[in-house]
This record gives C-alpha cells, sequence and structure tokens, in this order.
C-alpha cells in the first residue's frame, strides 16, 4: 500500500519512435487512493448487470385454453381440465405447472429488476481504486498480465501513440515496451466456451489484455483494436468494467502520456477537487499509515506496554489428599508430621533401632544387677 | 544473525527489543524471590496452625472424656455441650416437591440430590430443616468426617456475581486469596473454622460449594427415604449417627 505521505514518484514516459524513455511525469494522485477491494467488488458486481436484456416465458404460455376444474364428484383430481369432445385435449388437466401443456411454476417476468443504480460517489470511488491497483505491479501480475517484460508499471507512453494508424505499428510498439507478450497470453487462450453459452452467440473465451487509455484519437484505436485482448479507453471515460474485470482489482494499463496527465485535471488531489468532476475529491484512506506492524513495534507503542500476563490455569486436576501423600502435604505441611506419628504408633522399630533399644536395655539389666550385687556383697 | 565482522551492524529493533526483555525478566526474578520468601513463611505458618489445631483437638477430647469420667466418680450427671455444627444431605429427588419445602432446600444450598451443606445450629436454623425433614438426613459431624469432606470433596466457589466457578481445592492459595482477610489461609483453617463453628463460619461455609456427595455404598435402609431414621428410614435428624452415613457417601 502506499502511503500518501508519500512525496509524487515521478513515471518515465517511453517514447513511441526511438529507443528509451523520452522524460519523466509526476504520478497522478489517483495512483495513490485508497484500494478497496470490497468497494470495487460490489460496485462490479452491480455494474454488470446493468447491460443485461430483460428475457421472459411468453405471458400467454400454457393459458390459452378455456379449461375449467369439474370440481368434485366425478372421481377426478379437481385440476382445471379442458372442455369440449372429440379429441385426445378434451378433459385433459390444464393451467397447472405439473400439467403437459400447463404454464409453468412462477413464470419469468420483463419487470424483473435487471438494473442496479449505483451511487455516483461509490462508482468513483471503485474507479480511483481500481487505477490505484493498476499502479501496482503485484496485483498486475497477480491478476495474470504477462508483464515480466514490462520495465515500468504504470505504463506511460508518448503522444505519438494516438496518431499511430497500423496495427503492425502497434504491435511493433508493444513488443518495445514488452507488452505484447499479454496480448500472445490472450491469443493462445482462445477456447470454446464450456456451457450453453456456446449455443447463445457467447462461442469462444479468451483472456483480457492490455488496456490502453488514450486522450485523443487520431488513429490509436484503429490500430489497437484488431489485437486480441486490447482495449481502448478514453481517459475522460474509464469504465470499471474494464479496469477491474470479473471484480478483479490490477487490470495491465498502457497510458498515453497526455492521457496520464490529464488524470490530475479529472480526479484532483486529496487536497484539490477534481476541475471536471463537480464537488468531487479523492476519497482518503482511514488509516494514514498502514503498516500495522510497524505501528505495533513501535517506541510509542512498545513503551507502554505491560509485560505479558501468563494467566495459569486456577484449577488443575484434583488429587486426593487423603490418599496422595505428595497432595496432603502440599495442602497442610504438618501432615508428614502426623504420618510418622501414625507409622511409630503402629510398626515396630527398625532392626538397628531394636538393637540398639535392647542393648541399652541390657545394659540397664546388667547395672541393677550388679548394684544388687554389691548390696549383697557390701 | 551470523558472527561475521565485528563491524555487523544490528537492527536497533532487535537491540531494543533485547533490552526490554531484559529489564522484564530482571523485575520478573525480583518479584519471584520476593513472592517465594513470602510462601516460606506461610508455610511456617500454616504448619504452625496446624499443629496448634490438632493439639486443640486432642485436648478437647480429653476434656470430654475427663469430663465423663468425673461426673460418673462423683454419681452426677454431665451433659455435653449442644452441637454447634451440622451436616445436611439431600436424599430425594427434585420432582413433586411442595414450593415452600422447595424454597427452604435452595437456601440450604441443596438443589439436588445427594447434595451436603455444612448448617450453623440455631433455633431459626433447627426450624428450617424440621421443615424440610423428609426431603434431608442430618446430624453433628465429627472431626474426622469433616476433614475427609474437605479433603476429598472439597470445592470452592470462585468468580464473582453471575460468574462463578466450582474450584476444586488444590491448593491454599485459593483459599487465602479469598478468605485471608479473615485469618484463614489454609484447608486445616476452614476445618477449624466449621468443626468448632468459629465466628467466620458462615463465609468459610458460603465459600465451600454444596458438596456433591455419592450415593450410599451398600444402599438405604429396608425402609429408606420413606420413613424417619428413628422408624428405620432414613430421613431426619439422626445426630451423631450421620458419620456413618457420610462415610458411605463419601
Amino acid at each position: 500500500m502506499v502511503s500518501v505521505a508519500v512525496a509524487r514518484p515521478l513515471v518515465s514516459v517511453f517514447s513511441v519512435e526511438g529507443e528509451g524513455t523520452e522524460g519523466e511525469v509526476a504520478l497522478p494522485t489517483v495512483f495513490t487512493a485508497p484500494i478497496r477491494s470490497d468497494v470495487v467488488r460490489s460496485v462490479h458486481t452491480r455494474m454488470a448487470l446493468n447491460k443485461r436484456q430483460p428475457y421472459a416465458v411468453s405471458s400467454k404460455a400454457g393459458m390459452q385454453s378455456s379449461a375449467e376444474s369439474w370440481g368434485t364428484g366425478r372421481a377426478v383430481a379437481r385440476i382445471p381440465r379442458v372442455p369440449g369432445g372429440g379429441t385426445h385435449r378434451a378433459g385433459q388437466g390444464a393451467f397447472g405447472n405439473m400439467c403437459r401443456g400447463g404454464r409453468r411454476f412462477a413464470p419469468t417476468k420483463i419487470w424483473r429488476r435487471w438494473h442496479r443504480k449505483i451511487t455516483k460517489n461509490e462508482k468513483r470511488y471503485a474507479v480511483a481504486s481500481a487505477l490505484a491497483a493498476s499502479a501496482l505491479t503485484s496485483l498486475v501480475l497477480a491478476r495474470g498480465h504477462r508483464i515480466e517484460r514490462v520495465s515500468e508499471v504504470p505504463l506511460v507512453i508518448g503522444d505519438q501513440a494516438q496518431t499511430l494508424k497500423k496495427t503492425k505499428s502497434a504491435v511493433a510498439l508493444l513488443e518495445k515496451i514488452g507488452a505484447y507478450e499479454d496480448v500472445v497470453k490472450v491469443k493462445e487462450s482462445k477456447k470454446l466456451r464450456a456451457g450453453k453459452g456456446k449455443l447463445r452467440n457467447r462461442r469462444y473465451t479468451q483472456r483480457r489484455g492490455p488496456l490502453i487509455i488514450y486522450e485523443k484519437d487520431e488513429g490509436i484505436v484503429k490500430a489497437f483494436r484488431n489485437l486480441p485482448g486490447v482495449e481502448l479507453c478514453r481517459v475522460d471515460s474509464l469504465n470499471l468494467l474494464q479496469l477491474a474485470p470479473g471484480g478483479h482489482l490490477g487490470r495491465f494499463c498502457i497510458w498515453t502520456k497526455s492521457a496520464f496527465q490529464k488524470l490530475d485535471e479529472i480526479f484532483g488531489t486529496f487536497t484539490q477537487p477534481s476541475q471536471q468532476k463537480k464537488d468531487y475529491t479523492l476519497p482518503k484512506s482511514i488509516l494514514t499509515n498502514c503498516d500495522i506492524g510497524r505501528i505495533i513495534n513501535s517506541d510509542e507503542v512498545q513503551s507502554v506496554l505491560r509485560p505479558k500476563v501468563v494467566r495459569k490455569r486456577i484449577s488443575i486436576r484434583k488429587k486426593n489428599p487423603l490418599k496422595n501423600k505428595n497432595e496432603m502435604f502440599k495442602l497442610n505441611p504438618y501432615s508428614r508430621v502426623l504420618l510418622k506419628e501414625a507409622r511409630e504408633a503402629t510398626s515396630k522399630p527398625s532392626q538397628k533401632k531394636q538393637k540398639r533399644l535392647m542393648r541399652r536395655k541390657n545394659k540397664e539389666v546388667k547395672k541393677i544387677g550388679r548394684e544388687y550385687y554389691k548390696s549383697i556383697v557390701a | 544473525m551470523t558472527e561475521t565482522a565485528s563491524s555487523t551492524k544490528v537492527p536497533e529493533t532487535v537491540l531494543k527489543r533485547k533490552a526490554l526483555r531484559e529489564k522484564i525478566k530482571a523485575k520478573r526474578l525480583q518479584e519471584a524471590a520476593k513472592l517465594k520468601k513470602q510462601r516460606k513463611e506461610r508455610r511456617k505458618e500454616i504448619f504452625k496452625r496446624a499443629e496448634q489445631y490438632v493439639k486443640e483437638y486432642r485436648e478437647k477430647e480429653r476434656a470430654e472424656i475427663e469430663a465423663r469420667r468425673r461426673a460418673k466418680a462423683e454419681k452426677k450427671f454431665y451433659v455435653p455441650a449442644g452441637a454447634k455444627v451440622a451436616f445436611v444431605i439431600r436424599i430425594r429427588g427434585i420432582n413433586g416437591v411442595d414450593p415452600r419445602t422447595r424454597k427452604i432446600l435452595q437456601l440450604l444450598r441443596l438443589r439436588q440430590i445427594h447434595n451436603g451443606v455444612f448448617v450453623k445450629v440455631n433455633k431459626a436454623t433447627m426450624q428450617m430443616l424440621h421443615r424440610v425433614e423428609p426431603y434431608i438426613a442430618y446430624g453433628y459431624p465429627n472431626l474426622k468426617s469433616v476433614r475427609e469432606l474437605i479433603y476429598k470433596r472439597g470445592f470452592v466457589k470462585i468468580g464473582k456475581r453471575g460468574a462463578w466457578s466450582r474450584i476444586p481445592i488444590t491448593d491454599n492459595r485459593l483459599i487465602e486469596d479469598v478468605l485471608g482477610k479473615y485469618g484463614i489461609i489454609c484447608v486445616e483453617d476452614m476445618i477449624h473454622e466449621i468443626y468448632t463453628c468459629g465466628r467466620h463460619f458462615k463465609k468459610v461455609n458460603r465459600f465451600l460449594w454444596p458438596f456433591k456427595l455419592n450415593s450410599p455404598r451398600g444402599g438405604f435402609s429396608r425402609h429408606g427415604k420413606r420413613r424417619h431414621f428413628i422408624e428405620g428410614g432414613e430421613f431426619g435428624n439422626r445426630e451423631h449417627l450421620i458419620d456413618r452415613l457420610i462415610k458411605k457417601m463419601i
């Protein structure tokens, strides 16, 4: 996303006659308009409805009989039946959608709402977005255009292109600027359409090639129009259906110099309103800085963040302290003392301790014996 | 980052991040050390209290026995102090309960069959228990019952209004966080408060989630829930014999 605050870059103009470039122009502000694929998509879907021709079944189909229901009591279904006699048709069901020769369910009507109104500002927003997208090589490549050989996007060619008369010279020009591969792509993509469209005058499909935008037709249209996939458009009347075919952003556009320079006049800048469109200034993006990553990692944000709080789970699996000694000790540190007491109360002292106690007892017994002996002897 | 010449420039953001992380780490270690010391002191305190309680319980027991013996020796009667705490178990289900009984059981927090709660014994609560007698079995638990209930089936109510959780008692810190201001910091404190019906009995009791007990191992008696305990059934006040029921249901 191109930031609004960027200084206006210069776009080189490729010369039609000689080699290389013949100068530079400043990038019109339209190409820095916010790229709203959602707006483009919704406007495109509505706009694409507007070229439709109504279709409907005949309003009389299936209803051109004087059928009446026989009512109840005749052991037949109550569907309206054709009156009369002497022919197969008599007594047959009519009118219903289930009947042979009856009118269909919900016959299509011509007063279906075929077209959609789109607010002017929305349409202009979509066109501005589509133009901005056409200036990003990644979007143009993603849309499928073969612009690997093209040296610069947006691609601007000198005004002499407007005076081209021969298709041969048109091809030569496209080859020179590296745009002919896109045309080749279109040529090779012509296939039979899948589906019924084949039988409805839409026999072949092919890809879309470059869109050439000019300011004044001095032969350019006739020169380029026979090339497959190449479309031409005047700057004054840019068509969203051409700038974002299928609602997808990033059509490969080739501009003539005067067309390119006229864009500022047609769309204006963010501060200066348009000269051609009444009361219109380019839409502004909600965010001035779309680089969320950069914002998050900036000093201003990072310096006021508190450290990450790691919330430990408040409840872990419960262990029974009456059975699990460690769990009991965790809750009641005195439990080990009690356990020890209980163990000592029930068990005998260890071998070593027993021996020690025996020895002490023996010592005491011996002492008593000695004393007695002494008392006797004394 | 590669370890090439010392003149390799490190991105500033990386350096800043590193400095910030080190600062956070130092702070965290400081806090951890402080907490560790605090916890150590706490453990000592809990140990002392548990020791004191054990002594207290034993003394009480001995005092009872001595008093009884003394009375016998003097050919007098020993009247033991009335129970202060009762343990109430709901033994009937939730269908077909009349509104008054339903409300009282709700107030006692006995909303499910085999739920148990501790209840302070006074005229008011006794009257409540009497009203719902056919639905409950209650009595006066001994220390062992109280301990076992709280250790094995003890869950506490943590959260705030509208967002309560039933949390198992896995750490004294859970208790201290909520009841610390009443001087109750561990499970032994809670048991003591309940068993001796201390000043903060209500707070501790409310902190405890109603006990969800098993159905009694070995079943109820022959006449079961249909009759009062006195008649060979199960419901009503069975005083000190509640311990047997608790043992079967814990």
